[in-house]
């Protein structure tokens, strides 16, 4: 405890100098006995400044050499274009890992959102071929739900926590159906097999746990 | 499987949730202050205790498509040392987690809660009865006679005081408890049971006005700055003699309160440099429902007030400004006035508008409500008033803290035995607000001690 001559207050710390008006304690005034500052000295989380500072630096660090590959392997230069769109998959995976971390069941099905969304504009601009409605998005939904259901089993979550997310996958899984119908694909074997394995995973999760998702959607769509 | 109860989250709650983000956590601590080392031991044990006690604490937050929900849940709350900023978030969207927590160090044990589950008022029920727990447990040789006066104070409880006489003693069940207090209020209290029947009418005027009626709308000053890196509030502590700012509110022939408000207006005059000389200062201050509606719900409900004050229309001094605040504080607070915006609250919660819209939505629109609320607000100051305790219990607390945190200066005061302590938050490094508070409170002879805590990597350094 020291004594600030300035603001006239008894202050409650071990530094040099008053926290309300910065003047330092004079010697007669320094380091009295008695009350210790009661807020302890917590190193900050992060620094608002220097975390925006780093991402600039490693987005530019990422856009360079984007455009090294582009000249040295691929002999094109499609401008920015595949480095932004790579910079900007990063991110939101990044940005879905970190702010659905609480939500192993939620981050699944953004991921395979986004993945899904990655692999048609990869085909879409290198030429239209359609393999990422043949075999990328049918591989993608077989493992999503999959993981899901690993993930959901080890880290042992409550049934309602997560039977809402494992039926909008399926449900989700169950989109490719549409390439089908439009024939937008030559061979629909993997398309079949993930259609399947959605399917089933529906009726596993209805037959098994019909009376949560009931519970869930009451307590959820309440007016 | 047993299902698990589970209450919609009414809309005097849902505000909190809508205007949350990380810097303004909407978090509030109690703190008390005792005379020797907290046992971490002892004081999980008085916290097992208090928490069986009150199931409204078991409560976990999820959200629905229309609605979020409180919803009973089994975690244990477990105390842990000081190893946060103060109010650090509490609830984290997707996380299934208590919304408060009991955190400990040195001689202070705090008790940090998530507003949408309770209010001061509600919140100070729980910490009081864990603090006495403690005390109980840690200093038994005082209460070997104990039993009997403890007894005689209970009864006397009882006996004074209407609100003391509502509170939940023991366990309700948790639907009961989580249940919001104002619709709650409609069947304890045959007052509110009046204002229910008039509910008939739709009111779809959410901002109230609360203004003196010849009163024109002027822009507010807000206080500007640096902010601290880590999203954390600076904060303030500042305690002193009860009696010794008595006896100046006395002076000014005003309340504590309002005398506190007005040298808080005078420091953010002298403080700012870009204040003009005819600026509008304006306070958000919160009054407890209970007095008016009694009530034994720990939820929200309290009502929101503003004053405000303009400077160079007349002479501006303390003395002035006091009589302006009291003037609009004792207008707002009539009873009429109070019962119409009980009503509009209560309109609020049975018909909703917007009822269907989709829960995201809602939110933003209560987002846009607040940051348009928050334009005629300069700063925020939240009175919790005297806590009174017996003396075998009191007597072993130094002191008690309320904090809160904060989007614009503001500060909390609470009292007990001799001691008041007036607690500054802000989002702002910059102290001048407070230092220039402080030293009005010394230069008339008042003795006071502060503390603050470090934000800034420079300070941590040190
Ligand atoms: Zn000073």
């Amino acid at each position: 405890m020291s004594d600030c001559s300035y603001c006239k207050s008894k202050i409650l710390t071990d530094e040099a100098s008053c926290p309300l008006c910065g003047q330092p304690f004079t010697e007669q005034d320094l380091m009295r006995e008695g009350r210790k500052n009661p807020y302890p000295k917590i190193s900050l989380r992060y620094d608002r400044q220097k975390v925006f500072k780093n991402l600039m630096l490693l987005t530019i660090g990422i856009s360079g050499l984007f455009l090294l590959i582009e000249v040295l392997w691929l002999h094109q230069l499609h401008g920015l274009q595949l480095a932004t769109f790579g910079l900007l998959s990063l991110w939101t995976v990044v940005y879905i890992i970190i702010s659905k971390r609480r939500n192993i069941a939620k981050s699944v099905t953004y991921l395979f959102v986004i993945f899904s969304l990655i692999t048609i504009y990869l085909d879409y601009v290198t030429g239209w071929e359609g393999w990422s409605m043949t075999y990328a998005i049918p591989i993608i939904s077989i493992f999503s739900i999959l993981a899901m259901y690993l993930a959901v089993k080890i880290v042992h979550l409550e049934v309602g926590d997560y039977v809402m997310y494992l039926i909008i996958s399926s449900i989700l899984g169950l989109m490719p159906a549409l390439f089908l119908v439009f024939k937008w694909v030559k061979d629909p074997a993997l398309i079949l097999i993930s259609i399947g394995f959605s399917l089933l995973m529906f009726l596993v999760v209805l037959f098994f746990h019909g009376g949560d998702i009931l519970h869930e959607w009451k307590k959820r769509m309440q007016i | 499987m047993e299902r698990k109860g589970w209450v919609r989250l009414d809309h005097a709650s849902n505000i909190f949730l809508a205007a949350r983000n990380s810097r303004d956590t909407k978090v509030f601590r109690l703190t008390a202050e005792l005379e020797d080392e907290v046992d971490p031991v002892l004081l999980q044990r008085a916290l097992d205790k208090t928490y069986a006690q009150y199931l409204l604490y078991h409560s976990v937050l999820r959200r629905g498509f229309f609605w979020y929900y409180l919803e009973m849940s089994d975690l244990k709350p477990q105390v842990a040392p000081e190893l946060l900023p103060p109010c650090a978030p509490i609830y984290h969207f997707d996380h299934k987690e208590l919304l408060f927590r009991v955190i400990y160090r040195a001689d202070r044990i705090h008790f940090e809660i998530f507003h949408v589950l309770a209010d001061g008022t509600g919140a100070l029920w729980f910490f009081e009865d864990l603090i006495k727990e403690y005390i109980f447990l840690r200093y038994p040789e005082s209460f070997c006679d104990m039993k009997k006066q403890e007894r005689e104070w209970k009864d006397q409880q009882t006996a004074d005081s209407f609100s003391h006489y509502f509170r939940p003693q023991r366990a309700q069940n948790f639907t009961e408890s989580a249940y919001s207090a104002f619709r709650s209020v409609i069947s304890t209290s045959k007052k509110a049971g009046k204002l229910a029947l008039r509910l008939g009418k739709k009111t779809s005027n959410y901002v109230f006005t609360d203004h003196l009626p010849t009163e024109k709308k002027r822009k507010v000053y807000q206080v500007k700055g640096k902010k601290t890196p880590d999203n954390r509030m600076r904060v303030v502590e500042m305690s002193l003699p009860t009696k010794q700012v008595l006896a100046l509110a006395r002076e000014q022939k005003t309340s504590v309160m309002i005398y506190l408000i007005a040298l808080f207006f005078e420091s953010i005059r002298k403080a700012s440099p870009d204040f003009q000389e005819t600026g509008t200062v304006s306070v958000s201050v919160p009054v407890n429902l209970r007095q008016f509606y009694p009530s034994n719900s720990a939820r929200n409900f309290f009502l929101t007030t503003r004053l405000e004050y303009t400077y160079g229309k007349e002479m501006d001094n303390v003395t002035n400004i006091c009589q302006k605040l009291s003037e609009q504080l004792q207008y707002q607070l009539r009873p009429e006035l109070v019962d119409e915006k009980m009503n509009k609250q209560l309109a609020f919660e049975y018909n909703f508008p917007g009822r269907l819209i989709f829960r995201p939505l809602k939110d933003m629109i209560l987002k846009f409500v607040n940051l348009w609320n928050n334009q005629n607000l300069t700063i925020a100051i939240s009175n919790m008033g005297r806590v009174d305790m017996p003396e075998a219990i009191g007597g072993r607390i130094q002191q008690l803290v309320l904090l809160t945190s904060a989007v614009r200066p503001q500060f909390c005061m609470i009292s007990s035995g001799e001691k008041m302590t007036i607690c500054f938050t802000s989002p702002f490094i910059d102290t001048t607000i407070q230092k220039e508070f402080a030293r009005q409170l010394t230069k008339q002879g008042v003795v006071l001690e502060v503390a603050a805590n470090q934000v800034t990597a420079a300070e941590l350094e040190e």
